[in-house]
């Protein structure tokens, strides 16, 4: 049977979907509505008709496949309103053990203040009852909290359910009526925010606030960014929007904790003089004022240095990678101050980002709290850093003076090799993409690179290898660059499709392989026998294998092989 | 707790619960009197529990929401059997229209209370209008019935029937008896002249409230016609059951009581439905939402002497919520709405 739910579009494990319902296509993440729909799902859990529907009410029961059916049921999952453990286990376990394509019922659950959670967890559709039944306990619910109904007599809501009356001072049975009219429409409201928060790529930033009015959700968030592979696996490796980071919880947000995991796994080892530099409220940092000036103080001295950007909550940015997201789109709050989690944090990022690389000597023109996090990470290391700001201000001209000072003196002191600084880019980004090394095999005979930044490109001289390019600012390979690349490392980042040959776009049943290593927006090799093509991923790897529907590569070139 | 102070109230069950009974014999308060119907009349009535080894079911397999067997004594000897009854007597006298002997097994198993025991018992209590004993249907046969009315012709064999739905009493509480048993040891027990009550149990798990509640009015129209009086036995949260299990996984609750009064109201003109709603008011207990609660337990209780539906006055706002939980519990797929 054809599938009746298919995702569409993707924000981590959130899921923008249709599903074909009642005659109609239900745009989730949604909620039904009336008792009718309710009745009608439950009949499809008995007897199996236009939709395959499953429920799971035990998940201590081992399984041995994946459960396919169109809607998935979480049973019994109001038993979970009080236990963040008992929630994220079961939703976790859940999405881990059906198919892709089916979609996630939580029945009896939702708010307006926990759905948008619910939903960034993996879940598609919700419903009304913990609405209703709030209502009857006396709560007016909002995205933001509840509030029980005799802490305030008059609703301050201005919706149409509250508007102009008071509340207070109706019978039971119409102070219900309002009451539910009120929450019904609040959730709604609530789900299209998330849909439209999942569109924009922004509803980790909406989940991290709204969690804040309840400490079993700020709990859940917490939980479940314990579950790092669940939602990294999920996870797009770009987004346009910009990141927030207002909160502790953002330091685990699965982007950022890929983002370091991949500095010190995937990039080249470097050695040589490293220079570190505190971050700038405008990305990419080469573009502030506080970088332009640095970095045409050095001017030539800079092909001979290697530069990594200091900051919160990402840690360590070498210079290639300050064009990649989230290094490229972040914000946070800045008062100057730092809290222990980010110090800690950013600490164990440097630490670990100077052993894993071979460099020299570390020269840090940096100040406040940077240069406490600098000195602690040295000191860790038992490494002397080479402090080149005076007077707390890393842009004064003594500062400046003297980091120029230092860079020459040290330049000669260990002569380290020159380099083409947009080259570093190319680089950065190939090995951070498409993993250890892959800068290597695609560049393996310097390239020329042209291009202004950051859209730099490399050739070998007549045929173009690697591009960055695109809104991402990601580095797109040419078939020239693919066939170098498989050339050299067999597999990965590629998708085997069937005998067919690509046009626009690949779906999910046209897949017969694919790296599970793949995530939303990568750019991906697709090839079968015959032909080779490179394209820009629309879905995780793993996902491709596993789904049935949806679009899985947009191609943007094709080759005979 | 409520059920070691309430002495002169009617309790035809009191202290079931596990910790209240536990409670209760720490106290060392085996026996308490009440008040009770005896053929429409009000009458005082005295409870005694025995301490026996305990139920052969319980020891075997056991039941989903019984945890009696903790209270059982698997060293009692005959003796002490009867030495409880006879210094229970001694405190309260004789002078009760109903006695009610508890051994939270089954009081016609000889393995349980020893023929001899049983005998002397029944014999000392020949004068008393009405004795309550308690037993599963397998040891009501004709020959026990036979010798029990030879000591005391005024027996009523309690069963625990709980539901008249076989696939309940077996698949959700384990019961380990069918239907056709009960009407079986109920024809038996007539044709001796002993007199039949059935007990049924209110929301047995794996049931939303509204299957417990048609479940309990269906099993009281199909129970009655095979029993002279009804009791109601609302679930309660005992320790060391299955019950319990899934009540701390959150996926059991007691029954409301409104269900209860509903219940209680739409059985009223087919039986005689008595019911003490033990635990009642308590999360472990059947229970509203905590505003009412005292006041519908005692108009249950009222209602139970009277059996008459006026008892029932009471109203509260939480009774939208309770309607609501009766129509939309089954979508949340096996977990109670509220708590």
């Amino acid at each position: 049977m054809a599938r009746q739910f298919e995702v569409t579009r993707r924000d981590g494990a959130a899921r923008l979907g249709t599903l074909r319902w009642q005659g109609q296509e239900l745009a989730t993440p949604s909620s039904f509505e009336s008792k009718e729909e309710l009745e009608f799902l439950n009949a499809l859990t008995i007897h199996k008709a236009e939709l395959d529907v499953a429920v799971i009410t035990n998940l201590e029961e081992p399984r041995t496949e994946r459960i396919d059916a169109d809607v998935v049921i979480l049973g019994g999952a109001v038993r979970f309103s009080d236990d963040p453990r008992g929630l994220t286990k079961a939703l976790i376990g859940v999405r881990e053990s059906t198919n892709p394509d089916s979609a996630l019922y939580v029945p009896a659950l939702a708010t307006p203040n926990n759905v948008s959670l619910l939903v960034y967890a993996g879940v598609d559709l919700v419903d009304p009852i913990m609405a209703e039944v709030k209502a009857r306990e006396g709560y007016l619910l909002f995205a933001e909290g509840e509030r029980q109904f005799d802490a305030i007599s008059r609703s301050h809501c201005l919706c149409d359910a509250c508007s102009g009356v008071n509340v207070a001072e109706l019978p039971p049975e119409q102070r219900v009526t309002i009451l539910s009219a009120h929450n019904r429409q609040a959730l709604k409201a609530e789900l299209r925010v998330t849909r439209e928060n999942i569109e924009r790529g922004t509803l980790r930033d909406l989940v991290e606030g709204r969690c804040r009015a309840a400490p079993m959700l700020t709990a859940l968030l917490r939980l479940l960014d314990e579950e790092h592979s669940y939602f990294e696996r999920r996870s797009p490796i770009v987004r346009t929007a910009t990141l927030l980071a207002c909160s502790q919880e953002s330091l685990n947000r699965p982007e950022i904790l890929r983002f370091g995991e991949r500095v010190i796994e995937r990039l080249n080892k470097r050695d040589g003089i490293l220079l570190l530099l505190p971050c700038s409220a405008r990305k990419p940092y080469s573009r502030s004022r506080s970088h332009r000036t640095i970095l045409k103080r050095l001017d030539n001295l800079r092909q001979f240095l290697h530069e990594a950007i200091v900051t919160s909550p990402i840690g360590i940015v070498p210079r290639g990678l300050e064009i990649m997201y989230p290094a490229s789109n972040y914000d946070i709050p800045v008062t100057g101050k730092w809290t222990c989690d980010e110090s800690e944090w950013v600490i164990g990022r440097l630490t670990q980002y100077l052993e894993a690389n071979a460099f020299d000597t570390v020269v840090a023109h940096v100040s406040g709290p940077y240069r406490e996090v600098c000195d602690e990470a040295a000191a860790a290391l038992g490494v002397d850093l080479i402090h080149t700001v005076e007077d707390e201000n890393i842009l004064s001209s003594d500062s400046l003076q003297r980091l120029c000072a230092v860079a020459q003196e040290l330049i000669a002191e260990f002569s380290p090799k020159r380099r083409d600084l947009r080259f570093d880019y190319l680089q950065d980004l190939a090995d951070y993409e498409f993993g250890p090394h892959a800068s290597t095999a695609i560049f393996a005979e310097s390239p020329k690179v042209r291009g202004l930044f950051p859209t730099y490109y490399a050739s070998d001289g007549r045929t173009r290898i690697a591009t960055i390019a695109g809104k991402y600012c990601t580095l797109a390979l040419t078939i020239e660059g693919a066939r170098r690349y498989l050339g050299a490392i067999e597999n990965r980042y590629c998708v085997r499709i069937d005998d067919f040959v690509p046009k626009g776009t690949v779906f999910a049943i046209g897949v017969l392989n694919a790296d599970p290593e793949i995530r939303p927006f990568d750019e991906v090799i697709v090839l079968n026998d015959h032909v080779i093509a490179v394209g820009r991923a629309l879905m995780s790897g793993w996902e491709m294998q596993a789904s049935k529907r949806g679009a899985a590569v947009a191609v943007r070139h094709v080759e005979a092989r | 707790m409520k059920t070691a102070r309430a002495s002169s109230r009617c309790y035809p069950r009191q202290a079931a619960s596990g910790a209240s009974r536990h409670r209760t014999r720490a106290n060392n308060r085996l026996a308490w009197t009440g008040w009770d119907l005896l053929n429409g009349e009000i009458v005082p009535s005295l409870t005694i529990l025995l301490t026996t080894k305990g139920c052969f079911w319980a020891r075997r397999d056991g039941c989903a929401m019984c945890g009696y067997i903790a209270d059982a004594n698997p060293d009692a000897q005959s003796s002490d059997i009867k030495k409880q009854l006879f210094e229970a007597l001694a405190l309260y006298g004789k002078a009760f229209k109903i006695v009610k002997l508890f051994t939270s097994g089954s009081f016609l198993d000889q393995e349980e209370v020893p023929v001899d025991v049983r005998d002397a018992i029944l014999a000392a209590l020949a004068d008393t209008p009405r004795v309550i004993v308690e037993s599963r249907p397998e040891f009501v046969t004709s020959e026990i019935c036979g010798d029990v009315v030879r000591f005391n012709r005024h027996v009523e064999v309690a069963i625990g029937l709980e539901t008249s739905n076989d696939q309940i009493r077996n698949g959700h509480i384990n019961k380990g008896f069918a239907f056709r048993d009960f009407v079986r040891a109920s024809k038996v027990a007539h044709s001796h002249g002993l007199t039949v009550k059935a007990y049924l149990l209110l929301k047995p798990p794996f049931l939303t409230e509204l299957e417990a509640m048609e479940d309990a009015i269906q099993s009281t129209h199909e129970a009655a016609p095979h029993a002279d009086t009804i009791s109601l036995n609302l679930c309660n949260v005992q320790k060391g059951t299955l019950v319990e299990a899934l009540w701390k996984k959150k996926l059991y609750r007691p029954p409301w009581l409104w269900t209860a009064v509903e219940v209680l109201k739409r059985v009223k003109p087919i039986a005689t439905v008595i019911c003490d709603p033990v635990g009642a008011g308590t999360a472990r207990g059947p229970h509203n939402c905590g505003k009412c609660d005292r006041q519908v337990i005692s108009e249950i209780k009222e209602f139970s002497l009277s059996q008459d539906c006026a008892s029932f006055t009471a109203t509260c706002a939480d009774q939208l919520l309770w309607k609501y939980v009766l129509e939309f519990e089954k979508f949340s797929y096996g977990a109670p709405l509220v708590p």
